[in-house]
């Protein structure tokens, strides 16, 4: 069998061809379904899915739940990689008033403010959930009340945290409850498609490829959540790992669902830089080490951050990554093209006691981060843009719901710290509580428009009717024109190039092929089907950034510098149209507070938080 | 720039559901780069059929463990100058578990024992309690803090030789997880607990030969989880044949 998966270029050709041939003349894959059925179904296993599950059969125990998801469960979502903390207003003098006027300011008065205010409430719930019932624990004052810590951003220590591992605490044990409950578990499952009933009304279920086998699976479902998750891999450099692929939005842009503040990618300023050829390019090097007094050096070991901010090192995320951006593009960069930060003036005995888990990983991969100089970059972290959804999850297709990463407007143009587990555990337990209510009212499963799946299984077979090819190199080209053209820092001119070149590396994906000897576990096919999601989401971010002029949150143009009048503050909203998309601004709605306003008492102080 | 003309030599175990063998591949040595580097790198340019996991690259997720050279390693954290012998790396898939494809294995069995051990809160309150007072220095809550920060990577299991010799044993990480929630002072299941661990399989199935200990990339000493089992399932027999 190994001798066979070494196989010349001539005979693969060939068998290529008769491979053609057979899906073609044949049709005998397009058959190849497997088809299965539940009640309610859930995509994605990070905090938005296990809470959407956990609630689900709280609330409709009599219900078959199945849980799909790209990898293993609990392993492959991003609330796992959550080290900062949980943003909760229980700490003292903290309100869910003060928590929402942080998180309205922080994202610029673009966010649905009904969202907004239902993840300050309802966090509250959420964290006695996962300490009472799940059993989290985290990190506790001497008199053993719960220890809450000031983030960036916000005016009141109120960030809940298990040491800077917070988000593994948090997924193992949700894990843990999921696994021990009777939950049908889908994994290694790659959600394609969304497939709508023959009408167009409503959803009817989602078709699937299971990984492992190879084979297309389509579950109906009376009620189906999308949390996939974010991840926006489509930058050259990015933390979250190259397998996250903003699948979710891809499909809910073939389904015709309005996407809301696609423009938004929030850069994290310190990633990891270690050259193009390894994984570890990317990751997070926290942002506690510029708290700390951890300095940022250029190429000439010079630090540059008061060039730009009075703040220096500690200014905001978004500031901090525009700096570097600068210094980067003024030639004043490190050898792989970035800048240092270095911690060794803090003495190195202190910063590898008080940064353990950063020293180690750094070690590991061969860098001496107490004493020595780190190259980093800044690196895309979070996707605040997504499906627009109600504060209940529920979208414009009937029978589906979105929660986590996916959906947009809670956040509006930038993220605070410690909002974005909030926003995922938050939403997925109303999703599971919605979703369980609304099925009592649905009689039957429905049935889908065949046409929509078999154009969808259609689309995933591409690449097995083209010549193999290597994928990765154009997936290189895609995070190079995203970052350089449509990146940290904007113009027209730059994101009119951008979206020529993601086009063109689109209509070129469409050339490549894979080697389909098996299909099973082939992760070059999912490479490839990676590259479609992100091509098309790319596009979109492009589209919805040009339409956006003027700088907010983690959109900056450089030929709209400024942020435009608050109180006529608009959301992109992005859609498919026939072959292209329309992209549209509409008014926010100040439901709840204007700019300008506030919904704290007069006598309540600007900021809780002591000054250092 | 010898640093990347030199090549690694790389043998590759490869499998299906009717065999396997190793197959060897010249990798490009670079400064900077892991074992999981290695893996994609063959994926990417020289076979694209590997099937091969990982998720956070980072060493928070546990999917990418693998054997190399022998030993069980989380491959993202695993430098390749650390385990190189020679010029030569030897990567198979985690041992103790049912292999799916190539270096990827079926995970299931592992987290089928970590609940079979009670590795799961027991819950005596609700969403609509306080949250619970509880001193951060107490023994029992400095005894769970020693063992929580196990990311369910499986490589202590497939270190252990009880796993590989009984396959009813439960296994290092899930008696370890039994061991923090036994200490966890907000968890009403201890009695659950002890019987689970005690059963076949279970606590008494340990030989103490510390293989997790050693293994463990988060340092974390299972085997001592294990004893203090043995310890308490001890006194709750002897508990109750007084009573």
């Amino acid at each position: 069998m190994v001798a066979e998966a070494k196989d010349t270029g001539g005979r693969r050709g060939w068998r290529v061809g008769a491979y053609l041939r057979h899906v073609l003349f044949t049709g005998d894959m397009i058959m190849k379904i497997e088809r299965h059925d539940t009640d309610i179904l859930i995509l994605g296993t990070g905090g938005a899915g296990l809470f959407a599950a956990l609630h689900a059969q709280q609330s409709a125990p009599d219900a078959k739940i199945t849980i799909a998801v790209k990898g293993l469960l609990g392993k492959c979502g991003c609330t796992r990689m959550v080290q900062g903390g949980y943003n909760v207003a229980l700490g003292t003098g903290d309100t869910v008033e003060r928590h929402f006027m942080d998180t309205i300011k922080g994202g610029k008065w673009l966010p649905d403010q009904d969202m907004a205010w239902k993840l300050c409430e309802q966090a509250v719930v959420r964290v006695r959930e996962l300490e009472n019932e799940v059993g989290c624990f985290f990190d506790r004052n001497a008199d053993g009340s719960l220890h809450h810590k000031a983030f960036a951003g916000q005016t009141a220590d109120r960030t809940v945290h298990k040491g800077d591992l917070t988000g593994i605490e948090i997924i193992n044990r949700l894990m843990e409850q999921v696994l021990s409950r009777p939950v049908e578990r889908l994994q290694e499952h790659r959600a394609i498609g969304l497939i709508p009933t023959k009408d167009g009304a409503a959803l009817s279920g989602v078709l699937f490829i299971d990984m492992r086998t190879g084979d297309f699976r389509f579950v109906r479902a009376k009620a189906v959540l999308m949390a996939t998750g974010g991840g926006p891999t489509m930058y050259k450099y990015h933390t979250p790992s190259g397998d996250k692929t903003m699948d979710g939005l891809a499909m809910a842009l073939r389904a015709g669902l309005p996407l809301r503040d696609m423009e938004m990618v929030q850069f994290h300023p310190t990633g990891l830089l270690a050259g193009d050829h390894t994984k570890m390019t990317g990751t997070v090097l926290e942002e506690g080490l510029r708290g700390a007094g951890g300095q940022l050096l250029n190429g000439a070991d010079n630090r540059f951050m008061f060039d730009y901010d009075a703040k220096g090192e500690r200014a905001t995320r978004d500031v901090v990554s525009r700096g570097i951006f600068a210094e980067m593009r003024k030639n004043n960069a490190s050898p792989n093209g970035g800048v240092y930060i270095s911690m060794a003036h803090l003495g190195p005995e202190n910063v590898a006691k008080k940064f353990k888990g950063m020293v180690k990983r750094c070690a590991d991969s061969g860098f001496d981060l107490a004493g020595g100089k780190v190259e980093v970059v800044p690196t895309a972290h979070y996707f605040m843009g997504g499906v627009v959804v109600d504060a209940e999850t529920r979208t414009a297709m009937e029978g589906l719901y979105v929660a986590g990463e996916d959906a947009g407007g809670a956040h509006g143009s930038n993220r605070l710290g410690g909002n974005g587990v909030a926003n995922s555990t938050v939403y997925g337990g109303v999703a599971g509580d919605v979703m369980g209510k609304d099925i009592a009212g649905i009689s039957a499963l429905r049935d889908p428009d065949e046409a929509v799946l078999e154009a969808e299984i259609a689309r995933a077979l591409v690449p097995f009717a083209q010549m193999p090819a290597h994928i990765h190199p154009l997936r290189k080209e895609l995070m190079d024109a995203m970052w350089e053209d449509v990146g940290v820092m904007r113009t027209a001119t730059g994101m009119q190039r951008g979206l020529k070149r993601v086009q063109e590396i689109g209509a070129e994906l469409m050339g490549l092929g894979v080697d389909g000897t098996t299909r099973a576990f082939n992760l070059t096919w999912h490479d490839w089907l990676n590259m479609r999601s992100l091509c098309d989401v790319s596009t979109v971010i492009t589209e919805a950034a040009l339409a956006r002029e003027n700088s907010r949150g983690a959109h900056f143009r450089e030929d709209f510098p400024e942020e435009g009048a608050l109180e006529t503050s608009y959301f992109t909203v992005a859609k498919q149209a026939g072959d292209g998309l329309d992209v549209t601004r509409e008014p926010v709605q100040f439901t709840i507070v204007k700019p300008g306003e506030t919904i704290l008492p007069d006598s309540e102080p600007e900021t809780l938080v002591a000054e250092e | 720039m010898t640093s990347t003309t030199k090549t690694l030599d790389v043998s590759v175990w490869r499998s299906n559901d009717t065999g396997g063998a190793y197959q060897a591949f010249a990798v490009p040595a670079q400064e900077s780069q892991t074992i999981l580097d290695v893996v994609a790198w063959i994926q990417q340019n020289e076979d694209p059929t590997l099937a091969y996991r990982f998720a956070c690259r980072v060493g928070m997720c546990g999917s990418c463990a693998m054997m190399v050279n022998g030993k069980p390693r989380w491959t993202c954290r695993t430098h390749v100058q650390k385990v190189i012998s020679g010029n030569k790396i030897e990567i198979a898939p985690l041992r103790n578990l049912p292999v799916i494809k190539d270096l990827a294995t079926d995970m299931d069995p592992f987290f089928d024992k970590w609940i079979k051990a009670e590795g799961v809160f027991h819950p005596s309150k609700t969403r609509n309690d306080a949250i619970e007072q509880i001193d951060p220095t107490s023994h029992e809550r400095t005894e769970a803090d020693i063992g929580i920060e196990c990311i369910n990577c499986s490589i202590c299991y497939a270190a252990c030789d009880a796993v590989s010799s009984n396959s009813d044993y439960l296994g290092p990480a899930a008696l370890n997880r039994a061991w923090t929630l036994f200490n966890d002072a907000k968890d009403g299941g201890k009695q659950t607990i002890l019987d689970a661990v005690s059963a076949n399989g279970g606590c008494h199935s340990c030989h103490s030969m510390g293989s997790c200990a050693e293994a463990c990339p988060n340092e974390l000493n299972p085997m001592a989880s294990i004893a203090g089992l043995k310890r308490e399932t001890a006194k709750a027999f002897f508990t109750r044949r007084k009573a």
